[in-house]
């Protein structure tokens, strides 16, 4: 393997409790993805999934340990390279569709007519075209979702970090947007880092998925998901080897869970 | 539809219901002795509109206009003051984490102050013309509006935040982008209720020191003794309030077009 796209070494956060003491939420994570993989962290509530993926994207500093995304140290800031989703509804409510995907790069001073350019390029991606000019609350919540990660995109990210994004919507919904994500990935080829409480999307999903343990949290099982891209994430579940996927990772997670529970 | 109608013409009854009783009581001898239902303390219809058009159009021709532009022009001047002001502030302390914590107890101290016992001292420092009026308008819609502000301010989500950084905003781009909006439309929502207490003080300072003014002209009426001109300047004063809401409302309408839950909460 050449350099990794993203590289987390030695990985440790701690917490200062309100009595004074300290809380131990990551105790040590090693983690190397590579540039084009599809990444899964799972594991249970409070396992600091999250808190790696808000690392990654500079919200959050390591107690311990160094990230570098793209080759440069990750410090004081998102890095130019990375698209984010939050499980919330992140959509500015006072700008158009057409103006929300071309905020970032309105931010990041593109000209006038690139931003056109892209904006017209991801309405169509993601078949937001009829609503290029209505406002958020006209939409549904799927299409919020399109636009959200539409709004990542525009600035052209070669790393997507994905924070639970279809965690809150219907299994119909989010099967749909698990087929868009697939077809835009397929197209433009970008790392991504998923984080989900969801098995089954993270295996239908991913080339690896990760399984971390109940805080304070370490790397469990690193498992390579050898399904064939590309892959329809409506049948891909019946696939034999996603069964075997399945059962393999929920050993493992099925225990976290239980050990979390009696705690 | 044959609601509405059904609604509009039950309006119409409750008005007669008040207006016709009034009308007539007031002009029953047995009333005027034995009750307050004499012309003298609450007047009659009829004399009220005899007295507005008297004002108007009338005997006194053109009276009531250069009152009515003084009380609309203090309390427009003392909104937008006021709101332009209490925003700038709200979004400011809302930011501004020390700061906020030196000022929030003068803050509280001088919100829990009843803003009318300021008006004398007003009056006292800036005389008997508008710009008491305007001062004693803006000192109470300041906080209306500060405090819708401030929990705008307050209320944006850190995710958002979050994300418009990974878009590569800047500090002040986010803030131009994300928290000038939000404090915005909290803002609005306080609006209407802001144009209401911008026209309560510019009245109460003509109670208390002034020349002209709708607030005058009830002084006036109160030291004469004359109900049908107190009734006229009340129902002037009516007009105007109802008319600057409606304003409100229908600018609301238009800036606050892409929030439906926020047009529902100002309404």
């Amino acid at each position: 393997m050449t350099e990794p796209m993203i590289a987390l070494t030695g990985i440790g956060k701690s917490y200062q409790t309100r009595d004074g003491g300290s809380y131990q939420a990551i105790r040590h994570v090693d983690l190397a993805i590579a540039a084009g993989e599809f990444v899964s962290l799972v594991g249970p509530s409070g396992c600091g999934k999250s808190t790696l993926l808000n690392m990654m994207a500079g919200f959050l500093s390591p107690s311990h340990g160094s990230i570098t995304v793209d080759g440069a140290p990750v410090q004081g800031g998102p890095p130019e390279s990375i698209g984010y989703m939050f499980q919330k509804d992140t959509v500015l409510p006072w700008y158009s569709v057409r103006r929300n995907i071309g905020l970032g790069p309105r931010y990041r001073g593109v000209d006038r007519a690139e931003i056109g350019r892209r904006t017209e390029r991801l309405l169509a991606l993601g078949r937001l075209e009829k609503f290029a000019d209505a406002y958020p609350h006209q939409l549904s919540g799927g299409m919020r979702r399109r636009l959200a990660l539409m709004m990542s995109l525009a600035t052209e990210p070669t790393i997507l970090l994905l924070d639970e994004p279809f965690g809150a919507l219907d299994t119909h919904t989010r099967t749909s947007l698990h087929a868009e994500l697939v077809r835009i990935r397929g197209e433009l080829g970008q790392t991504v880092v998923l984080v989900t409480h969801d098995l089954e999307e993270a295996v239908s999903l991913s080339d690896r998925v990760v399984v971390l343990s109940g805080p304070p949290s370490t790397v469990l099982l690193d498992e390579r998901i050898d399904i064939p891209h590309p892959r329809d994430v409506y049948s891909v579940r019946e696939n034999e080897a996603f069964g075997r996927h399945h059962r393999a990772i929920w050993h493992v997670l099925g225990e976290q869970f239980r050990l979390v529970e009696s705690a | 539809m044959n609601e509405r109608v059904r609604v509009l013409a039950w309006q119409v009854v409750v008005a007669l219901a008040v207006l016709i009783p009034w009308e007539g009581l007031t002009r029953i001898p047995w009333f005027q002795e034995h009750t307050i239902l004499d012309p003298f303390f609450i007047s009659r219809p009829s004399l009220i509109l005899l007295k507005l058009w008297d004002w108007t159009f009338g005997a006194q021709r053109g009276f009531l206009w250069p009152h009515l532009l003084a009380t609309l022009w203090a309390t427009l001047l003392g909104f937008v003051v006021g709101t332009s002001t209490g925003y700038v502030a709200g979004l400011w302390l809302s930011q501004n984490h020390f700061l906020n914590r030196v000022l929030s107890p003068y803050i509280v101290a001088v919100n829990s102050t009843p803003r009318i016992a300021f008006v004398p001292l007003i009056t006292m420092m800036f005389g008997l013309g508008i710009v008491s009026k305007v001062v004693t308008s803006w000192f109470v819609v300041f906080f209306v509006v500060f405090f819708n502000a401030y929990k705008g301010g307050t209320s944006i989500e850190r995710e958002l935040l979050d994300f418009c950084r990974t878009l590569g905003g800047s500090a002040r781009q986010v803030t131009m982008s994300v928290r000038v909006p939000t404090a915005m439309a909290w803002t609005f929502t306080a609006l209407p209720n802001a144009v209401s207490f911008a026209l309560i003080g510019v009245v109460i300072a003509e109670f208390v020191g002034s020349t002209t003014g709708i607030g005058y002209l009830m002084i006036v009426s109160l030291s004469t003794l004359n109900a049908s001109e107190m009734f006229a300047a009340l129902t002037a004063l009516s007009a105007v309030g109802v008319a600057l809401v409606f304003a409100i409302q229908w600018l609301e309408r238009r800036l606050l077009h892409w929030a439906p839950e926020f047009r529902e909460l100002g309404a």
